[in-house]
């Protein structure tokens, strides 16, 4: 009951934020402006409206899982809010947790709205999504509660400012990862070598989460790819909120 | 247990030893915010916590509730080890200057925290009535707390500490920055809640409410406790000095003492506690008629401020350095 009543409070406090509205703004703007790309566009327009609609749906909804999750905890320690809520009878991991699944609430909610939009357009333009659409949003709210754990992280113990820096590292370090891999193997450096393979083994891989060029084409995206991604991504969440909840139990508040 | 059938020895609130030094600074340098705390709060009485600024009130006060790890020492909530979170089940907790969260209104705020508690809903909506009307804030319960003024917030924050009912009421400051209405209310409560047999333990810079409403008060300079007991044992039967009223005719007659008020033939004479005797009789001789003779007792704030200075050597090692 505790984990739900701070998930739901943490909903409803994103839910009644005014900033998130303006990111949804930019993010119907840029969906419906996709539809302009057919006008533009030589070639397979279909594929290129299809591409950049996908691609806006996973800008914004990093943006959020970025700039949401890296003031979640900071602002309730510089708010002081927190100090009703630990001095309650719940454990701290809790407190984090349903901070986390709230969170992750508001982000399902604002991909579904995104997605409901997209399928929208396509109807009136070209007709109902392939299956791989619908799959790769599964892998994007895979990947972002992947991301959302690490921003949480990032705000345990520090800033906005510094755990924006750290979660946007995180994101482009996790896209980059394969070809991180590929220049250790190549690189004639030993330390070089090695200090990509800590990087790609201890920050993750978000490559994995990317289906977006066979969502594009209509392509079918292997099962075994869906199921690996997805056990990798909420194994992955589940270390980095552990050592969230590690970290905020250590917490003073002063 | 419930409190009516309890002891009235019983033992709510315990330290032991309790400490906690800060470190600050890439150097990590050492400050100390608590010293070897040892006190027992007791079940139905309404304890007052006294000191200066950084005395370590809300250390101590933030250590009890979870907010801050003490590094030495002990605590009891309520018979358990004050780090179970289950300790704070039974305890009420209003923070100094509490902030909230600005988008809920004071009812959904209210529900907020009774389901912390675990609260059944039906159970949450009938107290949440109940408690709105005691803090008088049943006429704005479904306005958002961002338009609430720093009063109403006050009373909102102390609806919030009351909403499980709690046998130990905390509270940090919490007449700190109200009107005298406000304080007023909180008075009240304090007073409603020691009648309903709950016991009240709260910090507060205003030691004439701490005087008139406490049953013991705990006074704390420089992180150490420098005094522990009811307000007439700290400050003692100690005169400090008498005010004599006299009516004298006579203007040229020499007056003992000093002079607070003069009005016609009305004086007010201020001696000292062992001059009185014959000060009377000095101005019964000059042919003046007593009117009244009062006792100025000592307060709080003269013990407080003792206190101080006489720790004021101590007060080094709180302030800098680990010696």
């Amino acid at each position: 009951m505790q984990l739900w009543a701070i998930a739901a409070n943490t909903y409803r406090e994103n839910i009644r934020d005014r900033v998130l509205y303006s990111i949804v703004f930019f993010a119907v703007l840029v969906l419906c402006a996709s539809l302009v790309m057919e006008e533009i566009t030589i070639g397979d327009q279909d594929k290129v409206v299809r591409s950049v609609a996908l691609g806006a749906i996973r800008a914004f909804g990093s943006v959020m899982s970025i700039f949401l999750g890296i003031g979640l905890v900071y602002k309730e320690i510089e708010k002081k809010t927190v100090y009703t809520i630990v001095s309650k009878p719940i454990a701290r991991w809790v407190f984090i947790v349903g901070k986390y699944l709230g969170l992750m609430g508001v982000i399902v909610t604002m991909i579904a709205l995104m997605a409901g939009l997209y399928i929208l357009l396509m109807l009136t333009q070209q007709g109902p999504p392939a299956t791989s659409v619908y799959a790769s949003w599964w892998m994007l709210t895979v990947e972002l509660g992947l991301l959302t754990a690490w921003a949480i992280l990032f705000s345990s113990y520090s800033a906005p400012i510094t755990a924006a820096s750290f979660s946007i590292a995180v994101f482009v370090i996790g896209h980059l990862a394969d070809d991180i891999w590929r220049f250790g193997l190549q690189a004639e450096s030993e330390q070089v070598r090695q200090f990509a393979g800590v990087l790609y083994w201890f920050l993750p891989n978000l490559s994995v989460f990317n289906v977006h060029d066979l969502a594009v084409h209509h392509l079918p995206i292997p099962v075994e790819q869906l199921i690996g991604a997805t056990g990798y991504g909420l194994g992955y969440t589940v270390v980095v909120l552990t050592l969230a909840v590690w970290v905020f139990s250590g917490r003073d508040f002063k | 247990m419930s409190p009516a059938s309890s002891s009235p020895a019983e033992v709510v609130l315990r330290c032991e030893g309790l400490g906690k030094v800060y470190r600050s600074g890439f150097f990590r340098i050492p400050y100390v915010g608590l010293e070897d705390l040892s006190l027992d709060v007791r079940r139905g009485e309404i304890f007052g916590f006294i000191g200066p600024n950084g005395a370590g009130k809300t250390t101590t006060i933030k250590c009890l509730m979870g907010l801050q790890a003490a590094t030495s020492g002990k605590a009891e909530l309520l018979g358990k080890d004050h780090r179970d979170p289950e300790s704070k089940r039974g305890v009420g907790f209003l923070p100094e200057r509490p902030y909230f969260y600005e988008h809920l209104t004071a009812r959904e705020f209210l529900h907020f925290y009774g389901s912390l508690f675990g609260l059944p809903k039906a159970v949450r909506a009938a107290r949440i009535e109940e408690l709105l009307a005691r803090v008088q804030l049943e006429r704005f319960a479904d306005v958002p707390l961002r338009a609430y003024s720093k009063g109403m917030l006050q009373r909102a924050g102390v609806a919030q500490a009351l909403i499980n009912d709690p046998e130990l009421l905390v509270l940090d400051e919490p007449m700190s920055g109200l009107d005298p209405m406000g304080r007023l209310l909180i008075r009240d409560l304090i007073f409603e809640e020691r009648r309903r047999g709950r016991t009240v333990f709260f910090s507060s810079h205003i030691l004439a409410d701490v005087e008139l409403i406490c049953d013991r008060v705990a006074i704390l300079v420089g992180g150490r406790l420098r005094g522990l007991g009811t307000v007439r044992q700290l400050v003692g039967d100690r005169v400090k000095h008498v005010d004599i009223a006299t009516r004298i005719t006579n203007t040229d007659a020499a007056l003992p003492g000093e002079v607070i008020r003069r009005d016609g033939d009305a004086v007010i004479l201020r001696v000292g506690p062992d001059d009185a005797d014959s000060a009377i009789d000095t101005l019964r001789a000059a042919g003046g008629s007593i009117l009244s003779v009062t006792p100025a007792r000592e307060h709080l704030e003269s013990v407080l401020l003792d206190e101080v200075q006489r720790a004021a050597p101590i007060n080094q090692k709180h302030l800098g350095v680990l010696a």
